[in-house]
């Protein structure tokens, strides 16, 4: 059939789908930078976009100050009534706290998976199409964040960095599905629960605690934090609280629905977090297709 | 200086969907999905009252500034946009113009581009929604979205658009 190759639109289209599976093929495989060209359209776009979001924060702002100038009154009671126990928790911390030091120094161990260094960022954009659950933050490489960094809102984690670049990055949130970075958390109680956060249930909009030991007995309410143990994330953020416990697939393991403590909508302030304790070289956590967190 | 004012009306629907995205409340509508798509609807306009070589172009380059910026896997948007523009054109040979037929062709475009963002993210194992969900929880919820922006908008990119391509015209 000669005519069928000399159908000029058909080739456009075939050459079109070919180059198409090449890109994505090039994009999704693991990389650690992305390209330069990449970079330079991102940090552009970041700069107006910053410039944008700014006032459009203001805007925002102002009508949420509205809005809460109309229950003012009952917050007040209600935060009134917190102050009180809040003192008597400050004073209760400060001793524990020296008293952990003390103890630290004697053990002549001063370091724990606990410390980090804070680095206050601005969300600047967030991705509309909303398949990829991203944000994009006006904090990059210049100001000493890298990939991998754990990214926490007042209330709890969000997710961690995806890529950097010299004045911006790009965070993938928790919601987002990625089979391939799993988050090592604790659920507290009694007894220390371990599971790894994985995945995101859409419907129910909780996060999937898996691989916990059948035999474990996990609570509602229990408290869902970040254990440390995988090398990247400081011990300690705030993940949810547990909602329901099932089994899983096979049987073999549970599965906990996580409640998650931090809001993926409506972000404008995050903290970006730096672990301080030492961490595994690069190349150790890449066995290939996983990452765990 | 009026040449430059076409980019810079996309650009804007570039930035503008993501912080209409950004300080979208949190558990409004229940767990409906809505996604904004007014750069698409406005390049679908485009394509309709201007022409086909510089909606697909035009649909090429934001295509891939989208996939840079926003979602990180280069080839998505950039496929997808400019091959709806070229069906556009292609529909738009055998219906005759007029503001509703193109608010319902770029209505068709954007429920068109939604199917076709889903099934390459589910190839490439980006979401595991069924496509009945995927229908209830995103395709009517953005299609209503986007509606009630191209009820206010069609008007204004029409007249705009038309003035563009005259001025094209004479050049």
């Amino acid at each position: 059939m000669p005519q069928f190759f000399l159908n000029k639109r058909l080739i456009i289209l075939l050459v079109s789908i070919i180059v198409l599976v090449a890109l994505i093929g090039f994009s999704l495989r693991e990389r650690s930078n992305l390209t330069w060209p990449e970079q330079f359209l991102k940090d552009t776009t970041g700069w107006v976009q910053s410039l944008v979001s700014k006032p459009a924060h203001y805007l925002a702002g102002f009508f949420e100050n509205l809005q809460d100038l109309q229950n003012t009154y009952e917050e007040n009671k209600e935060l009134k009534s917190r102050v009180e126990k809040i003192a008597s928790l400050e004073a209760e911390v400060q001793e524990l706290k020296k008293d952990n030091k003390d103890l630290r120094e004697v053990l002549d161990e001063t370091r724990t998976l606990r410390d980090f260094e804070p680095l206050p960022a601005t969300v600047i954009g967030r991705n509309p199409d909303r398949w990829h659950e991203m944000i994009i933050i006006d904090k990059g490489k210049s100001n000493g964040i890298k990939k991998n960094m754990a990214v926490v809102t007042s209330s709890g984690l969000i997710g961690k960095v995806k890529s950097v670049t010299q004045f911006s990055s790009t965070v993938q949130l928790l919601s987002a599905m990625d089979p391939k970075n799993r988050i090592s958390a604790v659920i507290q109680g009694e007894t220390e629960v371990f599971g790894f956060v994985q995945g995101f249930d859409d419907k129910q909009k909780l996060l999937l605690v898996k691989a916990i030991p059948s035999g474990a007995k996990i609570e509602k309410d229990q408290a869902v934090i970040t254990s440390g143990l995988g090398g990247v994330f400081p011990k300690g953020l705030t993940i949810g609280k547990v909602v329901e416990v099932k089994p899983d697939q096979y049987g073999l393991n549970q599965t906990a629905l996580v409640k998650p403590g931090a809001d993926f909508y409506d972000i404008e302030n995050v903290i970006v977090i730096k672990r301080l304790m030492t961490q595994p070289e690069e190349g150790a956590l890449k066995d290939g297709k996983e990452q765990e967190l | 200086m009026k040449k430059f004012l076409l980019p810079l009306l996309f650009l804007f629907l570039f930035i503008f969907e993501s912080i209409v995205i950004q300080f979208w409340p949190g558990g409004s509508f229940e767990s409906r999905i809505l996604a904004p798509r007014f750069l698409f609807a406005a390049l679908a306009f485009l394509t309709i009252y201007v022409g086909k070589k510089q909606g697909i172009i035009y649909a090429a380059i934001f295509g891939l500034l989208f996939d840079v910026v926003y979602v990180e896997v280069i080839g998505i948007y950039l496929f997808l946009y400019p091959f709806i523009c070229y069906l556009i054109t292609k529909l738009m040979q055998v219906i005759n113009t007029n503001i509703i037929v193109a608010f319902l062709v770029s209505m068709l475009a954007i429920a068109l581009l939604e199917v076709g963002v889903y099934e390459l993210n589910f190839l490439i194992h980006v979401t595991s929604m069924s496509f009945i969900d995927f229908v209830n929880l995103r395709l009517y919820p953005t299609l209503i979205l986007n509606a009630i922006f191209l009820v206010v908008a069609a008007y204004p990119f029409k007249r705009w658009f038309e003035k563009h391509a005259e001025v094209l015209k004479e050049e």
